[in-house]
């Protein structure tokens, strides 16, 4: 069995960010790994991102960030919170320094992926939090 | 660890006169400012003119980017300026907007109405010095508009100011993203291209193959990509504006992203300068020297400055900026050490500057033209990089030019399965990185270097002061010029819409409301994402 098999994963841009490189490349890594992985694209509002999630049924909401749009990550863990999404894991890929990393952390964000991280990390941090979270 | 150029030719321990045995070099490398111009435009090179040596602002308020200028003048950048858009004004919405009111000023500058421009150029010169504005291409007619209203305000020819403000509708596809249609940002471009061309304004445009390199592209693909654009783009120009190739080869301009495989990057602009100049020539049958020549400004690679350890990035930095020089560019810009962190404190931006000076002033390299030509090396590497994107631009021919290619999927998937690669190739260690999969160190050995700090509530007062600024405008003039360009973007795509776009802009209308009265005049909602209504009565 692959890693991801079962595995649900929203992979999406948010706000007016538009470098996708990451998040594209991340979606190949997971798809690669066996997850199902709904790529939501770019201009993607925190509502419309826990609007597909829900719809979706997803375990995992994945954000790729290219700095900057914090205050909408922190919405988007309120609205999770709100939805009464508590089994799903919403972690952050992307050039985030270190104060603001702390800050979503302590806000309720599962995981920051900083650059340099491999895909394998990715791959197991997910197959693993995302199943125990479900349990 | 891989030995092959970032397009996949294997790189030999040693080179000989072998590896160049079919290269004539009166035809295909020839002197300087000679045809076809391997070795550049300028017989002398910089010692006729020293590239322009510049660094990218923009950030917080429009006050905020001019005090930074104002700074940047201070150290030394004489010769030009850039600056950079932030996300709301790349996609032609406003700060006012719902979704603007997060993302004002962040990344770049909220040149969203000719208020903001006047408040950026405070005190500094619209003339003797480039001026170019960066972003998307969305907003390229409202930064050309922008350039012409304050020219015309501080009485100035705008035929005497000179730059780049116009952006290409292909970085669309190429991670410089915006909301806007490309259709009509095409259709925008053209009226902005054309409008220069006819009032002799000497405002480029960027057609540039940095995004897409950013992005991952290789270098052969970047050059295919750029030499596309411009055929693309220019052939239009003439096709369907009827201007003279010779004209319209003046518009666009490359701005090349710079990485550190340093001879890898030398060949590529190299043969890039050789294959536009015979295209120009062959294909578009130009009769000026000029309009084979491809003006080419270098950008270092932000996409090469690591999050870890960013001290490092000072000596990429510096590479990148030697090979920059040696290749006889333009202008020069550089990442900057904080690059994978957020935008340039005012220490990483002066010691990227000085990163320029110092190979200006202190290496020699400005005192010789194309030191590498004649390396058995860098010839072989430049006639390699040119027969691979020959190749890719040949398929992007056959398939009826870049729009098609990107109509049909082709450029987007090859730019995917490069950034791919490229990650595969760094996960397994096959290409190096210094304190990323090499030589890594624990996060708390590293270095601490300052970070510009972003403070979310500057967003909100430059949405405040929009939204109480707006009514202040003279009302009758802002709804009169809104509806003349209502009724002229309803003239077909051929009606060039600058000039009535410089009158609703000189009655400062906004990005928002200029293009969004265009979008509605195609059938389009007002606002892109459809949140906010129309608030003009158009008929």
């Amino acid at each position: 069995m692959q890693a991801g098999n079962g595995i649900k994963v929203i992979v999406t841009m948010i706000g007016l960010d538009g470098h996708t490189t990451g998040g594209e490349v991340v979606s190949m890594i997971l798809r690669d790994a066996g997850f199902e992985v709904v790529y939501l694209g770019v201009n993607q509002t925190p509502r419309m991102i826990i609007d597909a999630a829900i719809q979706e049924d997803v375990d995992v909401i994945g954000i790729s960030s290219h700095a900057s749009n914090y205050s909408q990550i922190e919405e988007l863990v309120d609205l999770a919170k709100a939805n009464g999404l508590d089994d799903m894991l919403i972690v952050v890929g992307g050039n985030i320094p270190r104060e603001p990393a702390a800050q979503l952390l302590a806000k309720g964000v599962h995981k920051i992926f900083l650059p340099g991280t491999s895909g394998a990390a990715i791959v197991e941090y997910l197959s693993t939090e995302a199943r125990s979270a479900r349990v | 660890m891989k030995r092959e150029t970032d397009y996949g030719y294997a790189i030999k321990p040693v080179y000989t006169p072998a590896d160049i045995k079919g290269t004539d070099y009166a035809k295909d490398i020839g002197h300087p400012g000679v045809f076809p111009y391997t070795r550049g435009y300028h017989e002398s090179g910089y010692r006729t003119r020293m590239w322009t040596q510049r660094m990218t602002a923009g950030l917080g308020s429009s006050k905020q980017a001019n005090g930074v200028l104002k700074k940047y003048r201070e150290m030394g950048q004489r010769g030009g300026m850039c600056v950079i858009s932030d996300r709301v004004f790349s996609h032609c919405i406003d700060p006012d907007h719902p979704l603007g009111r997060k993302e004002a000023g962040i990344l770049g500058w909220p040149g969203c109405s000719l208020l903001e421009f006047e408040e950026l150029m405070e005190d500094i010169p619209l003339t003797g010095q480039s001026i170019t504005l960066l972003g998307s291409s969305a907003p390229t007619v409202m930064r050309l508009a922008y350039v012409v209203a304050l020219a015309h305000k501080r009485g100035i020819d705008p035929s005497e100011v000179h730059g780049s403000v116009m952006e290409s509708p292909f970085e669309n596809y190429f991670g410089q993203t915006d909301v806007q249609p490309f259709d009509l940002n095409l259709k925008l471009w053209l009226d902005a291209s054309e409008y220069v061309v006819r009032n002799k304004i000497r405002m480029r445009s960027s057609v540039i193959s940095q995004h897409f390199q950013e992005s991952g592209g290789n270098n052969a693909q970047a050059i295919a990509v750029v030499l596309s654009m411009y055929k693309e783009l220019c052939g239009k120009l003439v096709n369907e504006r009827g201007l003279d190739f010779d004209d319209v080869a003046l518009v666009p301009y490359e701005l090349v992203s710079i990485g550190t495989r340093f001879f890898e990057e030398v060949a590529k602009v190299r043969a890039l300068r050789r294959m536009w100049a015979r295209i120009a020539r062959d294909e578009f049958k130009a009769k000026t020297e000029k309009a084979c020549q491809m003006l080419i400004a270098v950008h270092t690679s932000g996409r090469t400055m690591t999050y870890q350890q960013p001290l490092n990035n000072i000596a990429r930095c510096a590479i990148q900026s030697l090979a920059g020089a040696m290749v006889g560019c333009t202008a020069m810009d550089n990442a900057t050490m904080d690059n994978a962190y957020a935008e340039p404190s005012a220490l990483a931006a002066r010691m990227s500057l000085n990163t320029q000076h110092i190979v200006a002033h202190e290496t020699g390299v400005a005192d010789v033209v194309d030191p590498l030509a004649g390396s058995y090396f860098v010839e072989a590497l430049t006639n390699e990089v040119e027969q691979e994107a020959a190749k890719i631009l040949k398929k992007i021919d056959e398939m009826g030019g870049l729009i098609a290619a990107i109509d049909k999927g082709y450029i987007q998937e090859m730019l995917r399965d490069e950034a791919n690669k490229k990650f595969v190739e760094m996960d397994k260690k096959e290409r190096l990185i210094v304190g990323v999969n090499h030589l890594e160190i624990p996060p708390e050995d590293d270095f601490e270097i300052p970070i510009q700090k972003l403070h979310p509530g500057d967003s909100e007062a430059i949405a405040d002061r929009m939204a109480a600024w707006k009514p202040t405008r003279d009302q009758e003039r802002l709804k009169a010029t809104i509806q003349q360009l209502y009724t002229d973007a309803q003239k077909g795509d051929r009606f060039n819409l600058m000039p009535s776009i410089v009158e609703a802009v000189e009655a400062y209308a906004t990005s928002g409301e200029v293009i969004g009265t265009i979008r509605k005049a195609r059938g389009l909602n007002y606002d892109p994402f459809n949140v906010i209504e129309c608030p003009f009565a158009l008929h």
